[in-house]
C-alpha cells in the first residue's frame, strides 16, 4: 500500500520529525551498503585515470585528498589483462550515528583473485578478510571516509592458507616483512593466536567513540592483544584502492 | 476519515518502520554474533542469546540440540572453552540473508547461508579446511534488545581444503565418542557428500502474524508451497 500526504496529516510535529529520523537512518544502510558494493565494483576493476564518480569524503576536515589521488594513478601492474578482484561484501555491521551524519560498518569477505604483474599466466588466489570503515556524509550523499582492506588470507588457490600468503602487490615489491606491518598485520598465521580485530561497532559505537577518526573502537583495550597506541595512527593517509592488488 | 481509523493507519505505519528497524537490528547482531563466535570468544557469544528463557536453545551439525540456559552455556564451553590455539582459525561469514519479523514485532525467523573457512591443528602441524553451512535462528525482543532464542547451525561442508568437498568426507559427521550429556537428540544433519540429497533445509522463513508453539521447528518444513 502506498502513502499519501492525506495519510500523514494526523502526526503531530514531534511524531512526523521522529519518523522522518528514523526512516532516514535505515535509508543510510541501504545507501552505504550500496556505497560499498560500488566500491568492490571500482576496487575489480583497476582501470587507473578514468573519470569515476567518486566514492570517498574528499572535503571532509583532515583527508589528504592529494595524496589519494595521486595514488589512485600509479599503476601496480604492466596489464589488466587475467587481473581480477573479487570481495564480496558479507556479514554487514553497520551504526549510523543520532544526527544521520555519520556511519561505522564492518564487512567480512571471501573472494577471488588472479593476478598478473607482468602479462605472466595469472595466479589464482583465495582471498578473505574484512572492510572495517567509517562513512560520513559529503553534500547530502554518503562517502567513505576510510576503510582499510584487512587481509585474513591471501593465497596461491591450490597452495592453501596454512602455508601460502601473497604480499600485497606494490611498486616496488614489499618484503614479506613489511607485508605483515601493512595489510598482512592481522592475517592468519599458523604459529600465532588469532587477533579479534576488527571487532564490529556496538549499537553505542558512537556515544563511546564521537571522533569519526578514532579507529580504537575496532580493537577495544581489553582485547588488544599488544595492540595498543594504534588510536587514529591511519588518520590522513589511508587509501583502500591500492589495498591487495 | 475517522480519527480511529486514522490511528489504525498510524499503528500500522509504526509497525512497518518496527519491522524495518529490525530487520537491520538482526543483521547487526548476528553479524556481531559471528564475528564473536569466529574470534574465539564465548562471553560474547552468550552475551546474544536470551538465557534469561528456559526454552533458549542451540543446535549444532551432529553435535545434537542443546535445551535451556545451563545446556547452551555447556555446549559453547564444549565449542569455545579452550583457549585458542597458534593455528587455529573459523571464518564462518553471512550471506543470503532472509528474514522475516512478525508481525507483532515481538519474534523474527531468520535463515543465512554461511561459506567459511578454518584451520585446525594437530601434531602433523596446521591444515586448512572449508567450513559450510547454514544458520537458521528465531529471533525474540526482549528489554528493547534482540536476542537468539533458538539457533540451529546446519553442516553443509566441512573439508580439507586441498581434497575438497567430494573428496573427502571425513569430517562431515562426528566421531563416534560419547555424545555430551546435556545434549539431546539432532533433528536433522544432511551435510553434502556424494550420495546425500539435497532438500531446501533450512526452509525460507514465511511471513507470520505471531509465534506460536506451532512455529517451533518451521526451518525443518518440507512442505514447500
Amino acid at each position: 500500500m502506498r502513502w499519501n500526504m492525506e495519510d500523514l496529516d494526523f502526526l503531530n510535529e514531534e511524531e512526523l520529525a521522529e519518523l522522518e529520523r528514523r526512516t532516514e537512518r535505515l535509508l543510510s544502510v541501504w545507501e552505504i551498503q550500496n556505497l560499498r558494493g560500488n566500491a568492490a565494483i571500482f576496487h575489480d576493476d583497476q582501470h587507473i585515470g578514468e573519470q569515476r564518480r567518486e566514492l570517498n569524503a574528499l572535503k571532509h576536515p583532515g583527508v589528504d585528498a592529494e595524496s589519494m589521488l595521486e595514488a589512485r594513478r600509479k599503476p601496480v601492474v604492466d596489464s589488466l589483462e587475467g587481473n581480477m578482484l573479487i570481495h564480496p561484501l558479507t556479514t554487514p555491521v553497520i551504526e549510523v550515528d543520532e544526527t544521520n551524519t555519520k556511519a561505522r560498518g564492518v564487512w567480512w569477505s571471501l573472494g577471488l583473485e588472479g593476478l598478473s604483474i607482468h602479462r605472466e599466466k595469472p595466479m589464482a588466489i583465495l582471498s578473505i578478510g574484512m572492510v572495517p570503515g567509517v562513512h560520513v556524509k559529503e553534500d547530502g550523499e554518503w562517502k567513505i571516509l576510510w576503510g582499510v582492506w584487512q587481509r585474513t588470507t591471501k593465497n596461491e588457490y591450490h597452495a592453501g592458507w596454512i602455508d601460502s600468503m601473497i604480499p600485497t602487490n606494490t611498486r616496488p615489491p614489499l618484503t614479506p616483512e613489511q607485508d605483515r606491518k601493512g595489510f598482512g598485520r592481522y592475517a592468519y598465521q599458523k604459529d600465532r593466536v588469532r587477533c579479534p580485530v576488527p571487532q564490529p561497532p556496538e549499537p553505542d559505537t558512537w556515544e563511546k567513540y564521537p571522533d569519526e577518526w578514532d579507529q580504537s573502537w575496532q580493537k577495544p583495550a581489553s582485547e588488544t592483544f599488544g595492540l595498543e597506541n594504534e588510536k587514529s595512527e591511519n588518520k590522513k593517509t589511508v587509501e583502500e584502492k591500492g589495498e591487495e592488488s | 476519515m475517522t480519527e480511529q481509523e486514522r490511528r489504525k493507519r498510524q499503528e500500522k505505519l509504526l509497525g512497518k518502520l518496527n519491522r524495518l528497524e529490525a530487520y537491520h537490528e538482526i543483521q547487526n547482531e548476528m553479524g556481531r554474533l559471528t564475528a564473536a563466535f569466529n574470534f574465539h570468544q564465548k562471553e560474547k557469544v552468550l552475551e546474544h542469546f536470551a538465557l534469561d528463557l528456559e526454552d533458549v536453545s542451540l543446535e549444532y551439525a551432529d553435535e545434537g540440540r542443546f535445551e535451556g540456559p545451563a545446556a547452551v552455556k555447556a555446549v559453547l564451553e564444549e565449542l569455545l572453552g579452550a583457549p585458542p590455539k597458534p593455528g587455529e582459525m573459523i571464518d564462518m561469514q553471512l550471506t543470503t540473508p532472509m528474514i522475516e519479523v512478525a508481525e507483532d514485532g515481538r519474534t523474527a525467523k531468520c535463515v543465512w547461508w554461511c561459506p567459511g573457512a578454518g584451520a585446525y591443528t594437530d601434531n602433523e602441524g596446521a591444515h586448512a579446511v572449508w567450513l559450510w553451512g547454514e544458520i537458521a535462528v528465531d529471533f525474540i525482543y526482549r528489554e528493547e534488545k534482540w536476542k537468539v532464542w533458538h539457533l540451529h547451525y546446519f553442516r553443509l561442508i566441512k573439508c580439507a581444503y586441498e581434497k575438497g568437498w567430494v573428496d573427502d568426507l571425513s569430517m562431515i559427521n562426528r566421531p563416534n565418542t560419547p555424545m555430551h550429556p546435556k545434549s539431546l537428540p539432532s533433528t536433522y544433519h544432511n551435510p553434502y557428500s556424494p550420495l546425500s540429497i539435497r532438500d531446501g533445509i533450512p526452509c525460507m522463513p514465511r511471513p507470520y502474524r505471531t509465534y506460536t508453539a506451532a512455529d517451533r521447528y518451521w526451518e525443518l518444513n518440507r512442505d514447500k508451497r
